[in-house]
């Protein structure tokens, strides 16, 4: 799921200086689970924005609010609470907030939230990153380990010299990606597989901003 | 005096120091330093923004020890530049004069004083190795032809007292495979240790030059073993510093230094050494002497 952290409330309430009423989206999914979009991370939000004079016209709770056109039909039952906001106020990731962008062509809208990785929910509210959507998998290569995103330096081929009784140099609270890769490969009778030299990175599989369309499967007659 | 490559491949015992550039345009105390070291050693390495903290780049401080005589080792990591910026400062080092390069992944951007920056880590330093070995075959990354090929020798690092050690040893491999001739290890101590490492490392086709860090004090060895991940000094080392006093340390940690040098050569443990002295090579000379090198 993509991870949101709540801005601090002084910089949302910096954002919205020139608003007077503000309308509040949440979202269903993922900024729900974080708990940075959820119906109480609102409510939060609507208490926090009246205490600093601002007008709460209403807030409507997305289904997946990066869903640009089911949000839209969602949003109609409340158009007179949206029409009477100068701002909308998305509680969500920078996805779902540009999906609201798109919605509101001559509105102005904001993000509360900063969107930081794609996570793991490990335990409850805790989530970790193991994946940096590089467009080109290579964990059959690693033990199923993702390197590129668990070594800070996305290291492709092996531990450099920091790693540090099995931890990492650049934090102790981060375990050597390496160290791992070694430990799984072995258990798993892959080691060979390890000292192939894996090349570069293909970074125009990265290459933003990225469109990909389904086409419809015409079926077989 | 041989050239670095010269004599390592004629197997004479080689003795490379190391030079990390200033902050800032002042370099006459870095370029004493490195005078002091004429005729002692056979190479000298440039380091690349070292603990990833802004310096003059070791490109052009590489270019100043070449003109003062030295045969200079330049420094290159993967931290700050990408694949076009990597293989354009190997040719830009070629056409300088500079005829050994030393691949590395680079320490992260964390470590230093630009910790906002980006870090790039586009190659790293098993490709950055084969990259070298490209450019010197006449073809750019991607196969292109170059007007004219590098002729760079080109080494890497190997961190003997890595925990745990085999993922470590695995990467020393590929870098072999990568193309590295040579290696120079990070600071090693416990020479019983080193000796297990070298006899693994000896069934490869490969030099190496161990590495000796200058202990200036027992606060100095305390650090290292607390905060620097693949250095441990024994006690044995640091009550010898402490028994030194504060006037005697640095004498002490020069005597460790020049013993362990002596023995590295004596017992033909490793192809030479790599002095690392911080900001004290003008102290090199006397270390060599010490260690009975002329």
């Amino acid at each position: 799921m993509i991870i949101t952290k709540a801005k601090e409330k002084g910089d949302v309430v910096a954002t919205l200086k020139d608003v007077k009423s503000v309308f509040l989206i949440g979202c269903s999914e993922c900024a729900s689970l974080c708990g940075t979009g959820s119906p109480e991370a609102l409510a939060a939000m609507k208490e926090t924005l009246e205490a600093e004079g601002k007008k709460v016209t209403g807030s409507m709770m997305a289904k997946t609010g990066c869903q640009v056109l089911g949000t839209k039909v969602e949003l109609k039952p409340a158009k007179e609470e949206i029409d009477a906001a100068d701002a909308i106020l998305v509680m969500s990731c920078g996805a779902g907030t540009q999906a609201m962008v798109e919605v509101f062509k001559d509105k102005r809208v904001y993000p509360a939230n900063d969107t930081t990785f794609l996570g793991n929910m490990t335990r409850f509210q805790q989530f970790d990153e193991r994946c940096s959507m590089c467009g080109e998998c290579i964990i059959d290569k690693t033990g199923g380990i993702c390197p590129v995103t668990t070594c800070p330096k996305g290291i492709l081929n092996g531990p450099c010299g920091g790693t540090n009784n099995g931890m990492c140099e650049v934090s102790p609270d981060i375990e050597c990606a390496w160290a791992k890769i070694y430990a799984r490969m072995e258990r798993t009778g892959e080691l060979d597989k390890m000292r192939e030299i894996v090349p570069p990175k293909d970074y125009s599989k990265k290459l933003s901003p990225k469109v990909w369309v389904i086409e419809k499967k015409k079926e077989e007659k | 005096m041989k050239k670095f490559k010269e004599a390592l491949e004629s197997g004479e015992f080689t003795i490379t120091a190391e030079c990390g550039p200033p902050k800032g345009t002042d370099i006459e105390e870095m370029l004493s330093h490195a005078k002091h070291l004429l005729g002692k050693v056979h190479g000298i390495n440039v380091t690349d923004n070292q603990s990833a903290v802004v310096r003059i780049g070791s490109l052009g401080v590489c270019r100043l020890l070449s003109e003062m005589g030295h045969d200079p080792i330049f420094q290159l990591t993967c931290r700050d530049r990408n694949r076009l910026a990597i293989q354009s400062d190997l040719m830009g080092a070629h056409i300088l004069g500079i005829k050994n390069v030393l691949c590395m992944t680079g320490d992260h951007v964390s470590a230093g004083d630009h910790k906002t920056a980006k870090p790039v880590y586009d190659f790293e330093s098993v490709q950055l190795l084969q990259c070298v070995g490209k450019l010197n075959s006449g073809t750019d990354w991607e196969g292109n032809a170059m007007k004219g090929a590098t002729n760079l020798y080109q080494g890497a690092v190997v961190t003997p007292e890595s925990n745990p050690l085999e993922p470590q040893m695995l990467k020393f491999e590929k870098k072999i495979k990568a193309g590295a001739n040579f290696f120079q290890t990070q600071a090693i101590y416990d020479m019983d240790n080193f000796k297990r490492f070298m006899d693994r490392a000896r069934k490869h086709d490969v030099k190496v030059l161990a590495g000796i860090l200058l202990l200036k004090n027992a606060g100095m060895a305390n650090f290292l073993n607390k905060f620097v991940p693949g250095i441990t000094v024994p006690q044995e080392l640091i009550d010898k510093l402490k028994a030194a006093g504060k006037e005697g340390a640095l004498d002490a940690g020069m005597d460790i230094a020049a013993e362990q040098v002596r023995i590295i050569k004596e017992q033909g443990l490793a192809d030479g050494a790599h002095v690392m002295a911080i900001g004290l090579e003008d102290k090199v000379p006397d270390i060599l002497q010490r260690a009975g090198i002329a």
